[in-house]
């Protein structure tokens, strides 16, 4: 950095000289490095970014990162309520950020996700989209009990969710009470913390310690290791379902629920053994009842 | 609470980031055009009504909103105070956790969430998860115990590990669940809502004022007297309506409080003496002893009273860091018998203050010696944490010094500063005369233990101190708390304590002041803001006569300090001509006017937090796109390829550091503008 801010230095002055000696006539020897010989001056320019000692914020404290999970698994539980929309409306993908002025310039930014806006690359749809959430555009009132009196009457059909643009009569009856969901979140934990977390918190003993910890990575290893068996036993089954009640639409198999995650599809598993294999083992299996 | 620019921007992220862009959108319209009704909404964010309607739903429910009936159409308004609230949540949920057990920080949560909530509902919501996990328990352990047999050492970990977990987290029956809403109640952290709820600060004053003139004032208020009395009225009435949001508090108490019932109910014929009477719930039985809470009724959270209770934390945070962990604790137990009764931090001047600046029904009762000693734990060693001079070196007679009266309000902080120092060099001398004795001790004495006292004192003394007992070992805790510069203590009468809080968070606050002026303007501004608190008003000649600095660098320092908002000038004219040339220029600096400035800085920094985070998600969109989805949540690193797990984890890190740089900024903000 330093070399090219020195280059772009001497450029200048060389211009500045020229203009100097084409112009007015200056005094020669009125330039101080004139006026005394053993003057050495430093050409080079201030530098543009000089060495700033930037402040850093202290590492959190056990008690902040305590409080910051609190609120991470608040707003987890949040955004699992029926009260939430995720739905954004202004236009994520254009970068930059344009100053608005008044009202109706901030409302312009907003209603901008349609159908124009689509990105094509992610707007085929795919196997997986299966598991991404439906976004809310509006919250899911009519899901449960409100303490109406508090609420001004021009909303208590809202809040009864009759408010449906084609009016009453389309509403889908509900059946059974209406109930307030707990949030089933009670942890916020990827793989990885559930690991150490839980082993912390087995401090008590360490034959405790290692035996969840000796569990935890056999468990993992059984996941990774036996694709159909894993996710044929016990709880990933349950899992699956779980997850397809909660969002209202089946999951017509979970066998054929897949692992990979970004891909959807893999050709070289397709053709090593993948389903392949069993088509041919099925098949040889028929041919011999038959012979 | 005052609504700047940066706070309307603050409380719009804020929404934005908990409950999602409509109510936001209405929310953020409403601060900045001040309150309206639904056509004018539907002008002003060019939203249609259904969503409006929706929107306002989810505001109303959050308690986010004040609205008022007016003919067809009721009229909302902003609540700020509440939105910025939800800012603390993480603290408010993590202090409950530690004082009333995760299962109560559980509710408050599920409550937090769900916005005002009837009882019953929450009732019902509750018994609805525990049978579901009753359920999955009755279906599922049978199965593991017949799939891991081999390995029966672990799963038998597994299984414990299991239960305790769920037990330590859980509400476990609707009956522990009444018995923590009583306990929440009782300590105010929750209270009722009723019809008022929803009327703004503003109309309440209104409405009580019509009241009041139509009753007692029908021909007008006339005559200072008239005034006065009109006042008091006004006052009288503000508390009532204030007062009916803990009427399910009143009921609880008739029964008397849980602490008495348990009490009763030990006397008559338990024989587990649970002197831990005030945390944790023991058993099935005492949660019986709490009356079944009227299901009509609708909860939600009382701000105010958790602001004390984080009040509380704070003062016994910065005692911990000035003089000690066994003295902090000591302080912890002391303020909270004393806040007990507390309903808030500050006093509403309208309602709390009569006419001539005095509190109204203060109900200041000083906690005794024996009061604290009875809710130590009795584990704690209270012998250490406090220096243990001569009994001879001690002068009793200052040491116990009573002050009845709390402290004039308007104490000049040079004098209060100097009062400090004198105790301090006090205390000094003690120890430096006690020097020689403690090194020939320290030689032949094996190293004492790392028990937080500074200094370790003679042999001799030590053996008294340590025969004194609980009590006295108590009392020394307090009386250093009392003598300390700070004052966290008055020592009010024989073995009576209290606190005064207005000049202890005044004095807080001040240090926290200086201490941001140190980091902006170094110790020569410091120093500049000292001589002018301690002179008042100064001439630039005359400060730099004070400060015994060159002009050019208290200029220097003065513009800066001007600018950074920590001292303000005033011109005074000569004469009547105005002359700028003649003038005089007075140096001054506004103590309050550099808090408001400072909290709408921090109110600043924080939307900038907030805001870098959403740059941050933008540019970690795709990543976080894939960990949303079903099959990913939760189990990130078995699912995610390696590259896009790091990069969510780095996000989650910033994600972390960003927002605990948000609770700090409140943290500072909170000092300055609530406790």
């Amino acid at each position: 950095m330093s070399g090219r801010g020195g280059r772009g230095g001497r450029g200048g002055r060389g211009g500045g000289f020229g203009a100097r000696g084409g112009g007015r006539s200056i005094a020669a020897n009125s330039v101080p490095w004139n006026a005394d010989p053993e003057l050495t001056i430093d050409g080079k320019p201030s530098e543009l970014f000089p060495a700033f000692n930037v402040p850093r914020a202290p590492a959190l404290s056990r008690k902040e990162d305590k409080q910051v999970s609190c609120f991470l698994l608040f707003r987890e539980q949040c955004h699992d309520s029926p009260l939430y929309t995720q739905s954004r409306t202004w236009n994520q993908n254009s970068n930059k950020v344009r100053r608005t002025y008044g009202q109706e310039q901030v409302n312009k930014r907003y209603g901008q996700t349609s159908k124009a806006m689509i990105d094509p690359f992610t707007a085929v749809p795919t196997y997986s989209q299966k598991f991404v959430q439906p976004e809310r555009q509006l919250p899911n009132l009519e899901s449960r009990p409100f303490a109406t009196e508090f609420f001004p009457p021009e909303l208590h059909a809202t809040l009864e969710g009759d408010d449906i643009p084609g009016g009453p009569a389309l509403k889908r009856r509900r059946t059974g009470p209406k109930t307030l969901g707990l949030s089933n979140i009670t942890s916020l934990k990827t793989a990885e913390e559930l690991f150490l977390g839980e082993g912390e918190h087995q401090r008590n003993g360490d034959d405790a310690d290692l035996n969840k910890a000796m569990q935890v990575i056999s468990s993992m290893e059984k996941r990774t290791e036996g694709d159909e068996d894993g996710f044929l036993s016990g709880d990933e089954d349950d899992w699956v379902k779980e997850n397809a009640e909660e969002d209202g639409e089946n999951l017509d198999d979970p066998d054929e629920y897949d692992d990979e995650s970004g891909d959807d599809y893999n050709a070289e598993q397709y053709f090593e053994d993948g389903d392949g294999d069993d088509y041919d083992d099925g098949g040889g299996d028929d041919g011999g009842d038959y012979m | 609470m005052q609504v700047t620019q940066n706070v309307a921007e603050l409380c719009a992220l804020l929404i934005d980031e908990l409950h999602g862009e409509l109510p936001s959108r209405i929310f953020a319209v409403l601060l900045n055009r001040g309150r309206a009704n639904l056509p004018q909404l539907c002008q002003y964010t060019g939203m249609n009504a259904l969503q409006l309607r929706n929107g306002l739903a989810v505001l109303l429910q959050h308690n986010l909103l004040y609205y008022q009936v007016d003919g067809s159409h009721a009229i909302y308004e902003a609540n700020a105070e509440f939105a910025y609230n939800l800012l603390r949540t993480g603290k408010i949920l993590e202090m409950i956790e530690v004082s009333f057990g995760p299962p109560a920080k559980d509710v408050m949560q599920s409550l937090l969430v769900s916005g005002q909530t009837r009882v019953s509902d929450l009732l019902s919501a509750y018994q609805e998860k525990i049978d579901h996990i009753n359920k999955i328990n009755a279906t599922t352990m049978p199965l593991d115990d017949d799939e891991d047999s081999p390995d029966v050492k672990t799963n038998g970990v597994n299984g414990n590990s299991h239960s305790t977990k769920k037990s330590d987290t859980l509400v476990k029956s609707t009956a522990q669940l009444n018995s923590i809403i009583c306990r929440l109640v009782e300590a105010e952290l929750i209270d009722v809502v009723h019809p008022k709820t929803f009327q703004s600060p503003q109309d309440i004053i209104k409405t009580v004022e019509k009241e009041v003139t139509d009753r007692y004032f029908p021909a007008g208020v006339k005559g200072g007297r008239g005034k006065i009395e009109f006042q008091e009225k006004m006052a009288e009435a503000l508390r009532k309506v204030r007062s009916e949001s803990k009427s399910l508090k009143r009921k609880l108490e008739q029964n008397g409080t849980a602490a008495k019932r348990r009490k009763l109910f030990a006397g008559v014929g338990a024989s587990n003496g649970t002197s831990d009477g005030t945390n944790g719930v023991n058993g099935a039985p005492e949660e019986d002893l709490d009356p079944a809470l009227d299901p009509k009724q609708v909860i939600r959270i009382n701000y105010e009273k958790c602001l004390v209770d984080l009040r509380n934390r704070r003062l016994v945070q910065f005692v911990s860091e000035t003089i000690g962990e066994m003295t902090s604790y000591v302080y912890g137990v002391l303020l909270r018998l004393l806040t007990k009764q507390l309903p808030r931090c500050r006093l509403d001047p309208t309602m709390d203050l009569n006419p001539d600046g005095e509190e109204v029904d203060a109900e200041h009762r000083p906690v005794t010696t024996d009061e604290i000693l009875d809710n130590l734990r009795t584990a704690v060693d209270l012998s250490l944490g406090f220096g243990k001079p001569q009994v001879k070196e001690i002068s009793s007679k200052a040491a116990e010094k009573i002050t009845e009266q709390p402290p004039k309000a308007k104490l000049f902080i040079a004098e209060a500063e100097v009062e400090g120092d004198a105790s301090a060099d006090e205390s000094d001398d003690g120890s430096s005369s006690e020097e020689p004795g403690y090194d020939s001790d320290f030689k032949d004495q094996p190293a004492p233990a790392a028990n937080g006292s500074k200094v370790q004192f003679a042999d001799g003394s030590d053996t008294h101190w340590k025969r004194m007992g609980r009590p006295g070992q108590l009392r020394q805790h307090l009386l250093l708390l009392a003598e300390s510069s700070q004052h966290f203590v008055r020592h009010c009468g024989q073995d009576q304590w209290t606190v005064d809080f207005e000049p202890l968070m005044r004095a807080l606050r001040e240090a926290e002041l200086d201490a941001v002026i140190e980091r902006t303007s170094g110790r020569q501004g410091l120093r500049l803001v000292r001589i002018l608190r301690a002179n008042g008003k100064l001439d630039e000649k005359a400060l730099m006569n004070v400060a015994l600095m060159r002009k050019a660098e208290v200029q220097q320092k003065m513009v800066e300090m001007q600018r950074a908002g920590f001292v303000q000038v005033q011109e005074v004219p000569r004469d009547n001509k105005a002359d700028v040339k003649k003038s005089f220029f007075l140096w001054f600096c506004d103590v309050d006017k550099s808090y408001i400035k400072l909290t709408d800085n921090s109110y600043k920094s924080m939307v900038r937090c907030l805001q870098v985070l959403e740059v941050l998600r933008q540019k970690e969109k795709d990543v976080l796109m894939l960990t949303r989805r079903t099959d990913v949540k939760g189990r990130e690193k078995d699912v995610m390829r390696k590259e896009y797990f790091d990069r969510y984890s780095r996000f989650q890190e910033n994600e972390r550091k960003l927002l605990a740089q948000v609770m700090r900024l409140d943290d500072f903000v909170a000092l300055l503008r609530d406790f």
